[in-house]
């Protein structure tokens, strides 16, 4: 976790002084945000690509950064990928909905903590943490194209 | 054009000729009712539903060639088997469908087991199939899965249940067994893998280290050339292989990347069933002179692909994460005294089949773009 937190910043921090480096001289008289060059634009980019190379480790039920994050996606020895391949069959783009399995209303968050902790008999993860981000940063780039649609079944 | 949309309409142009099929008089029917066998009650697992241990059985009836006599057979495939310390979940599900094979009345002439025992290949989990497989005492045949093979590639497979390709007749119907994952081109090597490495890469269904891993191989499709030739063109023949044998959908490896050949070598023959693992669903198509039938897992169900579901498939309905016993089962297969083959899906629920696509999933997600693994490029070899 720690380590993911550290590399977030350290690229999050190259953007922003990227953003406000020509702002610097009159900053305070205005809070205008500068306009985007390419170069922030591929730095934003690059905050997201990691986070999805790293959701897609831990949705593939990598070991190691299951552990850099503490915790303990599965205990079945089942990766959500082995239902979900490609991220398959989970429709992120559908939530919030009311979902059948846990007879609720929920969010993309709660239904994955839900499969964790059901299925996989795994721990239930922080929902605002950096392995659940990086999950849904995931499960989101994988269904990039849908078309929003929530509420639906 | 995709290179998926190109290869299909390659495949449709070459091989869907006009007025070419199976059988010109296979027909198709399907009920659901209870079967009487196993009104008695087999194996509880932890977990089953309320109608989970009372199958409801699944029937595709096919007219077929007229020179077989009755038969009926149990196909078995994917288990997964982990080792006991990690996961009984999968061994419950194993041993019940062993069980309900054994149980059937009157009894099925052999059992095929079709790839997929293990999980990762680990002998341990090998030979844990092994011993519970010593629950059906019934004729056993077996084709290897690609989760078998790449701890060792082949060597414990092939110890315990014997080497793939092979051929036997059974009244009237010659019967093959294909070898579909043991051909893999290296990908290993030059990477340096370990055996674990490797096996972990193959054992990724959207991984896209190992490659279009699935095929006969030349020396096979020589070998299955052969074992036709003697074969009256118009007598039976069942393949069975792992994966299937057209390209249902690459990018999670439904396929076998040689099917072209496959099609040209089995095309004179007027009556071919193909019936396959590695999907985990149910499936069926018609392909030239060959029919498919896609079976059921007893470990998990994969999702329907988001395209290329062939359009003569009846899906199954989509599972419910919650039950275990939800989506997976086992096939009994039967040569009836009417020239026909009945395919039972043994599967664990109460409907099987989906009527529409809000319960099969199989129309979903028409605007996804999807993309290999991101993590496969970053991989630090
Ligand atoms: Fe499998
Ligand atoms: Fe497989």
């Amino acid at each position: 976790m720690r380590l993911h937190g550290k590399r977030y910043v350290v690229l999050g921090a190259g953007a922003f002084l990227l953003i406000v480096g020509g702002l610097a001289a009159n900053f305070g008289a205005f809070a205008h945000k500068a306009k985007h060059s390419p170069a922030t634009l591929k730095a934003f980019d690059e905050v997201f690509m990691e986070q999805v190379r790293i959701g897609d480790l831990l949705f593939h039920g990598d070991p190691a950064m299951q552990e850099e994050f503490g915790v303990t996606l599965s205990k079945t020895g089942m990766a959500c990928a082995m239902c979900h391949p490609m991220s398959a069959d989970i429709h992120p783009h559908e939530f919030p909905k009311f979902q059948e399995q846990m007879n609720e209303f929920a969010t993309l968050r709660d239904m994955t903590n839900w499969c964790i902790e059901k299925p996989n008999e795994g721990e239930k993860i922080d929902p605002n943490g950096g392995a659940m981000k990086a999950l849904e940063a995931y499960m989101y780039w994988s269904n990039r194209g849908s078309k929003l649609d929530p509420g639906r079944h | 054009m995709s290179e998926i949309d190109r290869m299909r309409r390659h495949m449709d142009a070459e091989l869907r000729k006009p007025g070419e099929h199976p059988d010109r008089s296979t027909r198709i029917t399907r009920r659901t009712f209870l079967h009487k066998t196993f009104l008695t009650g087999t194996a509880v697992g932890a977990g089953s539903a309320a109608f989970g241990w009372l199958p409801l059985v699944n029937t595709i009836d096919m007219a077929f060639g007229a020179t077989a006599q009755p038969f009926k057979f149990a196909w078995i495939s994917d288990t997964h088997l982990y080792p006991k310390s990690v996961n009984t979940r999968f061994v419950d599900k194993a041993v019940r469908a062993f069980k309900e094979v054994q149980a059937m009345d009157p009894p099925a002439d052999f059992l095929i087991f079709g790839g997929d025992l293990a999980q990762l290949g680990d002998p341990v989990e090998l030979e844990l199939g092994n011993q519970l497989l010593k629950e059906v005492k019934i004729k056993k045949v077996f084709i290897p899965g690609e989760h078998d093979w790449y701890l060792d590639m082949g060597k414990t497979w092939n110890k315990l249940f014997g080497q793939s390709p092979w051929r036997f007749d059974h009244k009237g119907v010659r019967i093959i067994g294909l070898d579909t994952v043991g051909s893999a081109p290296d990908y290993w090597s030059a990477k340096k893998m370990s055996p674990k490495e490797r096996m972990d890469h193959m054992s990724v269904l959207d991984g896209t280290v190992a490659g279009a891993w699935s095929g006969l191989g030349n020396k096979q499709l020589q070998w299955l050339n052969d074992a036709l030739a003697d074969w009256p063109k118009g007598s039976p023949v069942i393949i069975f292989s792992h994966t299937p044998l057209y390209e249902y959908y690459p990018p999670w490896n439904f396929w076998v990347r040689d099917w072209r050949e496959v099609h040209e070598i089995v095309r004179p023959y007027t009556s071919v069933t193909n019936i396959h693992g590695h999907v985990h669903q149910v499936l069926y198509n018609e392909i030239g002179t060959m029919r498919s039938i896609g079976m059921l897992a007893t470990s998990w169900p994969w999702p329907y692909a988001p395209t290329g579901v062939p359009a003569l498939t009846k899906p199954m309905v989509r599972v419910d994460p919650g039950d275990p016993f939800d989506g997976v089962g086992w096939g009994s297969l039967s040569f009836g005294a009417a020239e026909r083959i009945e395919n039972d899906y043994m599967m664990w629920r109460q409907d099987v089949l989906a009527e529409s696509q809000v319960d099969s999933g199989t129309g979903d997600n028409v605007n996804q773009i999807l993309s290999p693994r991101i993590a496969d490029g970053m991989w630090p070899y």
